[in-house]
């Protein structure tokens, strides 16, 4: 009986290379995500019927928004007119804006 | 003369579908959180293997045949966008021992590069090894590569 079979593994032909001091890692170009669990906030600013807010994540457009909003990504310009005081530039919004969701 | 009339009116014909084309375009959600398009199904375009990495990630000195003490690096392009995305990386040995695992989460904003790398104070056993490369639990590229003896 072989030292495998006495510790309960499989038989095997040659002996069982050690990989216990392996060490390993990563790292990236991209974003982490914001939040570990990166859900989308909704969480309205009032009572139903008043604007929303809307905290952007990594990956986010306004027509992703707007499509989340209104089921209707086109109307990405709503938010943006909304958010004239942040949103110079509708094609660059960052991670952590907080954004006026005007009601739909 | 009806003739010569009838072509201004198709030049502005053309030229109101060729804006209305445009306006389409900027519409269908070419904001992003970087200015580039918005989320975008996210893919694995390239995995390469090598011995030393830059800092865009990619493989400075490629090869698929590895020394004993080297690190093995392997840089995953990706493109695509999305909040967030998971890469593991496993490395097995020719028994089908797994070496290493390890998962990266990012939010990749088109094309992206993630690097793992894997080393072995003790130096590798010889032999072949493989690296599979999960995007999302998903299986989507297999790499084959060798440790020689030094």
């Amino acid at each position: 009986m072989g030292i495998f079979d006495k510790l309960g593994g499989k038989k095997d032909e040659r002996p069982r290379a050690d990989f216990s001091d392996v060490q390993s890692g990563s790292s990236t170009t991209a974003a982490e995500p914001s939040v570990p669990a990166p859900r989308p906030d909704f969480e309205p600013t009032g009572t139903a019927g008043q604007d929303q807010t809307y905290t952007v994540v990594a990956g986010d457009s306004l027509s992703k928004i707007a499509k989340r909003y209104y089921d209707d990504a086109n109307q990405w310009h709503r938010i943006h007119e909304a958010n004239r005081d942040q949103i110079t530039n509708p094609d660059l919004i960052h991670p952590g804006q907080r954004l006026r969701i005007p009601r739909a | 003369m009806r003739q010569s009339r009838r072509i201004p009116v198709l030049g502005c014909l053309a030229l109101l579908v060729m804006t209305a084309a445009c306006q389409s375009n900027r519409d269908s959600g070419t904001t992003g959180t970087t200015g580039t398009t918005g989320s975008t199904a996210v893919r694995v375009t390239d995995v390469t293997l090598g011995r030393s990495i830059g800092g865009d990630k990619t493989i400075t000195d490629r090869t698929d045949t590895f020394r004993a003490n080297d690190t093995i690096y392997a840089s995953v392009a990706t493109d695509g966008s999305a909040n967030t995305t998971t890469l593991r990386a496993r490395w097995t040995f020719e028994d089908g021992q797994v070496v290493d695992e390890s998962t990266r989460t990012i939010a990749p904003n088109n094309r992206e590069r993630t690097e793992f790398h894997i080393s072995k104070p003790g130096g590798w056993p010889t032999g072949k090894y493989k690296l599979e490369v999960f995007l999302d639990n998903q299986s989507v590229e297999t790499k084959n590569f060798e440790i020689r003896g030094s």
